[in-house]
């Protein structure tokens, strides 16, 4: 390390050449020793603009705001025993669990700081009756919800697979698949829409694929329960990407969302269509480096064909994707045609 | 509890030089802060930020008291308040990297969110450790970076409570902001 005298030239010449154009540094740097002019030209090369611009509070805000403990396997939680966590989200942790009768449960519970408020409470209820009244084989079942001292919670169906998120970071999928998998999910949507509910959250970290090859859809009605989106300075990180619950939501929201208006079932297709683009393309329609550059993509960029990003797409098949994500909800097609549409093409691929 | 009378007395002590007195003070600065900061911080929104200058001036009234407290004594707070938030901070960030959890489940699946805060947290405690070598080389510098990072002071009121002057605090901020970023990055030094 530096000594004293050598931290003192170092400090200086920093700041005199840090006031100089590049290429008078280099002169005044000339005289320094080898140790001091080599600290100083690396210091020079740093641009801390991005960092050190707020207290990280939000990082103990979000630890103050969890359950002190998580749950341990063998604890209850109403009529269910944990057996282990399964994962940890923007709203609260998953656990796999045993129900009354020994069947298999995804066990959802809800943060504590998002049940603090009545009204967060009287909505999980409402939705969750909602949910719990959606029978279809492409949605997962709830089969259960409640209170307990540790929160607000939510049974589900146990469903052993892989959601499409993972299945889609493990490189690209079959074109049938995607195809097959599209039919499935609009078929769920369909389904859920003539019953007069929304989804309002369709991405893929919310779609799973079972062993058997059924899709399931997860959450349906649930997304609200987050709460407005806000696209905050502070939701975008240091290095431009996007931190808090953005990041997973942000690809597959509708223009009209952005906008802040209200969600209709035009906005799910058009999050379904994000997602089927993604399938078929292998590729995301908005890919962006920033919240802002998704912004603008999802307001404005013209939408490659899907057809563009991987041979052997029919016209056909383009066509419908892009009206999927016409930024008029008007003129996007019903989650039914779409299940039609799909299903055709499926028997055909 | 403490009294107001206590911790007057001890910021008193340490600017006459008695070192024992901030070994006193620092828990019961470290324990209220916290104990406000859960409060505070717990009903929090995605989106908000209750600054910790906020937790620091408000426990600086409840704890020294407006009255009978010094420009010394506040000052020498605000050092010790700034300390304690970095603890505060430093710690939850760490507990939230190492996130080892009670089950013993390991195969944890992280959604996006936890990425993107895990990878903050590692930062938090990279720097709090780049900011332990800065202090071993230049300790106001460090304490600089202590009160405008982690007790989120202005550079004015960095200034004030060190007895520095504006300029000063500029200069010092500056290098050192550029001296971490250097480090964490895997610097040369």
């Amino acid at each position: 390390m530096n000594s004293q005298a050598e931290w003192q030239e170092i400090e200086r010449l920093f700041h005199e050449a840090i006031e100089l154009p590049i290429h008078k540094r280099q002169e005044l740097l000339a005289s320094a020793s080898g140790t001091v002019r080599a600290e100083v030209e690396s210091l020079l090369k740093i641009d801390d603009e991005a960092f050190f611009t707020a207290p990280p509070v939000h990082l103990a805000a979000d630890l103050m705001q969890r359950q002190p403990s998580s749950l341990s396997p063998g604890e209850r939680i109403g009529s269910y025993e944990i057996e282990s966590l399964i994962s940890v989200g923007g709203m609260g942790e998953v656990y796999r669990a045993r129900g009354p009768a020994g069947t298999a449960v995804a066990l959802k519970i809800l943060r504590r700081h998002l049940v603090a408020s009545p009204q967060a409470m009287d909505r999980f209820h409402t939705e969750a009756r909602a949910a719990s009244a959606l029978h279809h084989p492409n949605i997962v079942k709830v089969c259960g919800s409640g209170e307990s001292s540790t929160g607000l919670f939510l049974a589900m169906e146990w469903v052993e697979g892989a959601t499409l998120r993972q299945l889609i970071d493990q490189g690209a999928v079959e074109f049938r698949a995607a195809i097959d998998w599209s039919a499935q999910a609009a078929r769920a949507l369909a389904a859920a829409h003539a019953a007069g509910i929304l989804h309002r959250d369709i991405k893929p970290d919310n779609v799973i694929v079972g062993e058997n090859g059924v899709l399931k859809i997860l959450d349906f009605g649930l997304a609200r329960l987050e709460g407005p989106v806000h696209l905050e300075p502070n939701s975008i990180g240091a290095s431009g990407t996007i931190s808090g619950t953005l990041s997973g939501t942000l690809l597959y929201m509708s223009p009209e969302i952005f906008r802040g208006e209200t969600a209709t079932s035009a906005s799910d297709v058009f999050s379904l269509g994000a997602l089927v683009y993604e399938l078929c393309a292998g590729r995301h329609p908005f890919a962006g480096d920033t919240p802002l550059d998704v912004y603008e993509a999802i307001e404005c960029r013209v939408i490659a064909a899907p057809s563009t990003m991987r041979a052997g797409i029919a016209a056909e098949i383009d066509e419908f994707i892009l009206r999927m994500l016409n930024r008029d909800p008007a003129a996007r097609p019903s989650a039914a045609e779409c299940c039609a549409v799909f299903s055709r093409f499926s028997a055909r691929t | 509890m403490n009294s107001e009378g206590e911790v007057t007395n001890l910021l008193t002590a340490w600017g006459k030089g008695d070192p024992n007195a901030l070994n006193e003070l620092m828990p019961l600065v470290y324990n209220e802060l916290h104990r406000m900061a859960q409060r505070a911080w717990r009903g929090l929104d995605q989106g908000d930020t209750l600054q910790p200058t906020a937790l620091i001036n408000e426990a600086y009234l409840k704890l020294a008291g407006a009255e009978n407290a010094s420009y010394q004594n506040r000052c020498h707070f605000f050092a010790v308040a700034c300390t304690a938030m970095r603890q505060i901070l430093v710690n939850h960030a760490r507990s939230r990297h190492t996130g080892k959890r009670g089950s013993g489940q390991l195969a944890v699946s992280l959604d996006n969110v936890q990425v993107a805060v895990h990878q903050e947290a590692a930062e938090v405690v990279a720097l709090h450790e780049a900011l332990e070598q800065l202090q071993a080389i230049d300790p106001r510098k460090s304490k600089v970076v202590e009160m405008r990072y982690f007790g989120g002071l202005s550079i004015e009121e960095t200034a004030e409570a060190m007895g520095l002057s504006v300029i000063t605090v500029n200069r010092d901020w500056r290098l050192a902001r550029t001296w971490l970023m250097r480090e964490m990055n895997g610097g040369t030094s």
